[in-house]
């Protein structure tokens, strides 16, 4: 997505999110579901990064997001410190978290690699059950406030409401996509789409992978971490469920749904993971078979998702006797 | 105390036996293919539940119901080896996603098909009692003992004394030379999926009647599994079954000394420790380049 | 002034069967240098334990004086040390034009993280302009925005070698680049490769099977042995010698 074409969509797009609650003002059902998939959105973006960018698969990535989450929570429910710097604090908790784990983790082959994560992801959410002294065990930590109204001047911005969480969240999602977009941009997102391609052409060209793999799955925790915290701020509580290895695999399903490696992925893929059962309204086992039917039809004929076949089709469209026509 | 240990490592000779079966399904896969299949977990859950069926069902005969759930699973894993894994031989983190899918299409069909509540399967071997001094024991205990024993056993005189076997061990060590010599390795890999089915199956099928049938029942059996075969190595077949076995020991004596809720704690702090300090296991092989 | 590349007492084994035994070069000036010798001889395992591939078990290497025996792969690649695969490996999904620009950037982690926040167009442009100039020279410059997943295998190989070569190595490693390449391209290849030798004048390292092709681009040849350095010496030198021509036929 080189074109200026797509900038100019996605700012599009946002702004149009943010007039959804002016545009629209008694649909509060759907201003919900949409938060809640900004939610997963956030985190999401950080999976995308490690996945989609990187090549690193993390199948308890949601323990992060619960790390990020239980220390924001704890902070603004003992009313220690606001939004903010709680969100801040539980970046820079789940990115420590990461860190410690991506230490020792990330030169193991990548079999191994993949079966640490699940681990990671169960160690922790036992923990998140289990240390009730600080976590509440199994119950959580529920009275999460919400933060103070922001006045504007011209208004003031409730987040009790629906429509003022609601522009904290996209606020949230698209400083979490700003960054997304300067690291794929950069040098270094460049190096980690070598890495993703070759490792050994990586190396050979002078990347150290073994820092590069560090700092991305740092940054990726402490995203995931954001997620968590601005989840647990939405739901008023934290609790074990919302991160355990089930919420792990829905993350990496979303990333997959929207696309892996697209900068719009996650997003699509929250809103399709979130809103569609709401709009389906069938039991809840069909749908998690139809999802699952979904991730391996992806796998086998869509590993791209939806962004890559969106993606395939404007090519063929506007393609007209391309290189790839002569040399197939 | 003595008498409360050895209690335990009987337990967990019997849980490890269990975990031997989806331990050494998972090693001949990885070992003979290279997946990692995430999937066997569901495998060994759907071989509780298809014996139930067959047992109240269909014959009211336990060991009629095992071999059926067996060979059931092991159909059911051939068609999947054959319609998602084959095609996506040459992406891992595809063949992960589609486990992950698997995963959820068949745990949630079956709650779909039989409810989310477990199911309880009484059969006498289940209930009546075996003493051994002062403990006591099901006779299921040492049925599942015995018949992985002779599971072992026979998978080993499998691999070692026939043709198949020996081919099978041709393609793990080295797929390319196999088909010049004339494997049919696909064969190889759909007789390998079938087998491990198979096992899958059997452990589920022995563990019902103890505990209980519910559609989550494969989930922590798949991660020590999976600590098993890193603890002995991935692509070790005696490495399996004493990793198995290990997980099942150290789990059940661990409840001695701290609460339960941290007893799988203890298993994953041990995959990961071993994947720290000796990643290629008890008896893998260390691959060049690695520390 | 210290020599260019120096080896000196350099020993790899793996598992008991030795691959390089007591290996001692010493390469003084650029130039286009021939590495050859018979099958198990050992050039592979000198390529590797060179660019930091496989660690040397004893013995010395010098980049111009410095000792670089224990830095790994990338750590060498910065100070000069770049090569290319026998079995040809680009990014494939990169386009030819951003295959060799992702060469060129500073990979060092602080300059690329830095570059995020700061993102100036800095001397861009002349990157640009350089990198187009080396596709021009291996007449790659009409795909040069086509992924390289497009290219025929002789234009991947050619791609892969100018990626390098934009890296300004002191040391350029070539594995075998003749080998997978259709025989009537073999002589535009041999040109190419001469080519950018005058474009840079560094040392080139060529390992190569093919001997008619390897002798008339080369102008120093090393032989290889039972992991030792059998003889060194231009071209027709070496083809006299009695020792290399026993070794092959021996």
């Amino acid at each position: 997505m080189r074109l200026p074409l797509a900038t100019l969509g996605v700012l599009a797009l946002l702004a149009l999110l943010y007039l959804l609650p002016i545009i629209a003002p008694g649909e509060l059902y759907a201003l919900h579901i949409l938060t809640l998939a900004l939610c997963y959105a956030v985190p999401a973006i950080g999976l995308n990064l490690l996945f989609g960018y990187t090549g690193l698969v993390s199948l308890g990535h949601m323990g992060f997001a619960g790390v990020g989450a239980y220390t924001a929570a704890l902070l603004m429910k003992h009313g220690l410190a606001g939004f903010v710097p709680s969100l801040v604090a539980g970046a820079l908790v789940a990115g420590a978290v990461g860190l410690l784990v991506g230490l020792p983790c990330l030169r193991l082959r990548s079999h191994f690699f993949i079966v640490v994560t699940l681990a990671i992801g169960v160690i922790l959410n036992t923990l998140f059950n289990n240390l009730d002294w600080l976590t509440g065990g199994a119950e959580g930590l529920p009275g999460i406030p919400r933060p103070q109204p922001l006045d504007l001047g011209l208004m003031v911005i409730d987040f009790r409401r629906p429509q003022g969480f609601f522009w904290l969240a996209l606020t949230v999602f698209a400083a979490i996509f700003l960054l997304q977009h300067l690291i794929v941009r950069s040098d270094f997102g460049r190096s980690l789409a070598a890495i993703r391609q070759d490792e050994t052409v990586a190396a050979a060209r002078g990347v150290d992978v073994f820092a590069h793999k560090l700092a991305i799955f740092t940054i990726s925790a402490a995203m995931a971490g954001v997620g968590g915290a601005l989840k647990v701020t939405f739901l008023r509580a934290a609790a074990p469920l919302s991160f355990e290895l089930m919420e792990s695999i829905n993350l990496v399903m979303i990333v997959i749904l929207g696309g892996a490696g697209y900068l719009l992925g996650p997003l699509i893929g929250a809103i399709l993971f979130i809103a569609l059962p709401e709009a389906l309204r069938v039991a809840n086992e069909l749908r998690l078979v139809v999802f699952g039917a979904i991730l391996v039809l992806l796998a086998l004929y869509a590993p791209r998702g939806l962004c890559g076949l969106a993606a395939a089709l404007i090519h063929r469209l506007t393609t007209i006797g391309s290189l790839h026509a002569r040399h197939p | 105390m003595l008498t409360a240990l050895i209690e335990q490592v009987i337990n967990g000779t019997m849980i490890g036996a269990i975990y031997v079966l989806v331990a050494l399904g998972m090693v001949l896969i990885f070992g003979v293919m290279q997946v990692l299949n995430l999937a066997h977990g569901v495998l060994f859950m759907l071989g509780g539940y298809l014996c139930h069926f067959a047992f109240f069902k269909l014959t009211g005969s336990y060991p009629a119901s095992i071999a059926l759930a067996m060979l059931v699973l092991a159909v059911l894993a051939m068609a999947l080896e054959r319609a998602v894994f084959r095609p996506l031989r040459d992406s891992m983190q595809m063949q992960i996603v589609a486990s992950l899918g698997l995963i959820l299409v068949l745990q949630n069909s079956v709650v779909a098909i039989w409810g989310p509540n477990a199911l309880q399967m009484r059969i006498p071997t289940a209930e009546a009692i075996v003493r051994l001094g002062p403990l006591s024991f099901t006779q299921q205990h040492v049925i599942i003992i015995g018949a992985v024993a002779a599971t072992v056993t026979l998978l080993y005189l499998f691999l070692t004394r026939s043709r198949l076997g020996t081919a099978m061990r041709a393609t793990s060590q080295n797929a390319d030379a196999a088909r010049v010599v004339g494997i049919d390795t696909n064969r190889i890999f759909l007789l390998t999926f079938a087998i491990a089915g198979a096992l899958a199956a059997l452990g589920g099928a022995l563990l019902g009647p103890l505990f209980l049938i519910f559609p989550q029942m494969g989930d922590l059996p798949l991660l020590k599994a999976l600590t098993a075969i890193v603890l002995g190595g991935m692509g070790s077949v005696p490495g399996a079954v004493i990793g198995g076995l290990a997980i099942g020991i150290v789990e059940s004596v661990s409840t001695l000394f701290i609460p339960t809720d941290f007893r799988d704690t203890v298993v994953f702090g041990l995959l990961i420790l071993t994947l720290l300090i000796r990643p290629w296991g008890l008896f893998g092989v260390r691959v060049r380049g690695e520390a | 002034m210290p020599a260019i590349l120096e080896i000196a007492g350099v020993r790899k084994a793996f598992a008991g069967i030795v691959a390089l035994d007591d290996v001692a070069l010493t390469i003084a000036q650029p130039g286009i240098y021939g590495l050859i010798g018979p099958n198990g001889a050992g050039k592979t395992t000198l390529f590797d334990v060179i660019c930091g591939r496989q660690l040397a078990d004893s013995g010395t290497i010098r980049l111009a004086g410095e000792r670089i025996e224990a830095l790994r792969v990338h750590r060498r690649a910065r100070l000069g040390i770049s090569r290319t695969f026998q079995e040809c490996r680009v990014l494939l999904e990169e386009t030819c034009l951003d295959n060799v620009l992702f060469a060129t950037q500073d990979k060092r982690l602080g300059a690329e993280l830095v570059q995020t926040a700061t993102r100036s167009t800095r001397a861009r442009d002349a990157i640009l302009a350089e990198a187009r100039r080396l596709l021009a020279l291996v007449n790659l410059d009409a795909y040069a925005n086509a992924p390289a997943a497009a290219l025929s295998y002789g234009q991947r190989r050619l791609l892969e070698i100018v990626s390098v070569l934009a890296t300004r190595p002191r040391i350029l490693l070539l594995d075998e680049p003749a080998s997978g390449v259709n025989p009537t391209l073999l002589v535009t290849l041999r040109d190419f490769l001469r080519r950018l030798y005058d474009e840079r004048q560094i040392v080139f390292l060529v390992v190569e099977h093919n001997m008619e092709f390897i002798m008339s681009l080369a102008s120093h040849i090393v032989v290889m042995h039972q992991g030792r350095v059998l003889a060194q010496g231009a071209p027709a030198e070496v083809q006299a010698s009695p020792q290399v021509i026993e070794a092959y036929l021996g």
